[in-house]
């Protein structure tokens, strides 16, 4: 039989106890706001701004045409050379990261289609931004051509993309979902799968380990308050708070980054719910298991390193090996991840999630069921 | 309202409590006396369903603790030796956090708060923060946090460690007058004058029962002029 009033006193209780922190409000309210704008920012696989240093040899119109392509574009930032330089002393020296060497009559052969010649050479030291700055050059050098060969006779443009670029398939690559390649629509959906953990797992085993510091555990269980409603008033605080953050962190999203869901919110929100059952019920786990707070900072940052690095959030699962993607596949995180990402990116739908559905649930009945078993024999 | 067979507890090896006997009748003051580790908190904590007991039997306002524990619950207060408080929330947003654990409204535990805070003169106190009232004053919001759901039995585990003879007078007036309301109250306490207080004592020794009985009894049987003496006599072993 389960009170009402005891979970109502306990509820107000909680809430007075959150409202009354400073520290709290800040962890709450702050730092989803402090966590997108940092990560929104910085982690990105964008590659913007990359120094180009251009070596020069023919300076003719069309060789200045060439560089005058590459500086409207915010990707690269030409760097001024000298003649005297190499591709060598350029990369060497830091100045460039890339460097576009045009070798003298490269307008001439342009001219006389007789397979005018570009050098690229790329500091392969950060090979990421080398590959993706490569792409950005091939891609402007090409269309750079079209448009010179189209301005003097499209016949010619029409032989050359025929023959020589692509061996006769004209290729177009469309990206889906994120066009743009943005690295922000990426990460934030993943950043909000990690707030969502980190409340409502940590924040949670704190505030019910601080009950066993104080002292008012003890007290509790001399009270004929039961297990269940110690924990539902405990705990339906950081659900709903939980789901609070989530609506902060979307919002900031949109406000700072434009990054909109694109799918149904309402099941973004019925996949959180199952997935907090998981990190609610891992909360519990840890706090049975702990018998200070500090002890149940340890735990709570054990559990999140394993579901951070192998749920996704900066390294693809499906890149692992595979003894690690079976153990990523027992990682809530991981599922809810996924999940996410398809409801905010792609703009899935519940009905394509149905499976992921069944795997929260499954880990949240779980981890929810065990840790409220568990929870008596510590106490 | 408390009966005991053999009670006993261990901790691995260790034996905190070794087959204790005990008999304590409604609106009785007992007093649980002993040496630190002499077994009076473990006792304490077996009989308010904190701790089961490694063997024998208990029952608490005449309910078997062993298959009825959450009625005891009901029937029970309880004040630790650390008095389990909130220090970040108001005087009167414990009691009534306690109170509704109890399935008491918020004005209802005010109420029956009432004439305690009135008694112990910390009325003003009522809407200040826990953490901000004088230490003496936790202390007896912790008593009345047990006493507000008006249990038959009250267990106050060292009640009156720390605080001013003030304050610890005023504690045993209100514990002789829970006795004469018919409630039954178990003390542990370190201080012998107030053993002399009690209707009945346990001295314990090494988790067995030394001696039990009433003061007057006990130092008539063995000869001594006060409790301070007995205890030195028995719980000491010197």
């Amino acid at each position: 039989m389960i009170s009402f009033s005891a979970i109502v006193s306990f509820l107000r209780k909680e809430f007075l106890q959150i409202l009354r922190s400073r520290e709290m409000l800040v962890m709450i309210f702050v730092f989803p706001i402090v966590e997108l704008l940092f990560l929104g920012f910085a982690v990105s696989n964008e590659v913007r701004h990359v120094r180009l240093a251009f070596l020069d040899y023919d300076r003719s119109a069309e060789s200045r045409e060439l560089v005058s392509a590459f500086s409207s574009t915010d990707r690269f930032d030409i760097v001024p050379a000298e003649i005297s330089d190499t591709p060598y002393t350029i990369l060497q020296s830091w100045r460039a990261q890339a460097v576009v060497v045009i070798p003298a009559h490269f307008g001439r052969d342009l001219n006389r289609l007789d397979g005018p010649a570009l050098q690229i050479v790329l500091d392969g030291v950060d090979g990421n931004t080398a590959t993706i700055s490569s792409a950005y050059c091939s891609g402007i050098i090409q269309s750079f051509i079209r448009k010179e060969l189209k301005s003097r006779d499209p016949r010619l443009l029409a032989m050359l993309t025929g023959q020589t670029l692509t061996g006769g398939v004209d290729l177009r690559h469309r990206m889906w979902f994120n066009p743009d390649l943005r690295s922000s629509l990426f990460i934030i959906p993943g950043i909000v799968a990690v707030l969502v953990t980190i409340t409502s797992m940590l924040l949670s085993a704190m505030s019910l380990v601080r009950e066993k510091e104080i002292g008012t555990l003890e007290q509790l269980m001399v009270t004929p308050v039961s297990k269940i409603e110690l924990l539902i008033g405990k705990l339906v605080p950081f659900w709903l708070i939980s789901f609070v953050q989530m609506a902060i962190s979307l919002v900031f999203a949109f406000l700072i980054f434009g990054v909109r869901p694109t799918g149904n919110i309402p099941a973004l929100f019925l996949f959180s719910n199952v997935y907090l059952f998981t990190t609610l019920g891992l909360g519990i786990f840890i706090s049975t298991w702990s018998s200070s707070q500090q002890q149940a900072m340890f735990f709570a940052w054990f559990c999140m390193v394993f579901m951070l690095l192998l749920g996704g959030m900066f390294i693809p699962v499906a890149n692992m090996p595979a003894a690690i993607r079976a153990i990523a596949a027992i990682n809530p995180m991981n599922h809810f991840m996924v999940v996410v990402r398809e409801l905010v990116i792609k703009g899935a739908g519940f009905h394509e999630l149905h499976n992921e559905f069944l795997i929260l649930l499954a880990f949240g009945t779980v981890c929810l069921g065990g840790s409220v078993i568990a929870f008596r024999k510590r106490v | 309202m408390i009966r005991t067979v053999d009670l006993t507890k261990r901790f691995g090896s260790f034996t905190a409590v070794d087959k204790l006997n005990l008999e304590i009748g409604r609106g009785e003051i007992f007093g649980f006396l002993g040496a630190n580790g002499a077994g009076k908190t473990t006792t304490i904590r077996i009989l308010c369903g904190l701790t089961r007991p490694t063997s024998g039997r208990a029952e608490v306002a005449g309910l078997d603790l062993a298959r009825r524990s959450e009625q005891v619950k009901r029937s029970i207060g309880y004040m630790s030796q650390r008095f389990a408080l909130y220090e970040d929330l108001k005087l009167r947003e414990n009691l009534v956090f306690y109170g509704g654990l109890y399935r008491l409204g918020p004005q209802t535990s005010l109420n029956k708060a009432k004439p305690y805070l009135e008694r112990f003169a910390m009325e003003r106190y009522t809407d200040e923060l826990v953490r901000e009232i004088p230490p003496g004053y936790k202390q007896r919001l912790a008593l009345i946090c047990a006493l507000t759901h008006d249990p038959p039995v009250v267990f106050l585990d060292e009640p009156t460690s720390g605080v001013d003879p003030q304050a610890r007078r005023e504690f045993w007036s209100v514990i002789s007058d829970l006795a004469a309301s018919g409630k039954t109250v178990i003390v542990s306490t370190h201080y012998m004058e107030e053993a002399e207080y009690c209707h009945r004592v346990l001295i314990m020794r090494d988790g067995i029962s030394a001696a039990q009985g009433s003061p007057a009894e006990l130092k008539a049987a063995h000869g001594v002029g006060s409790m301070q003496e007995l205890f030195l006599l028995l719980a000491s072993g010197e």
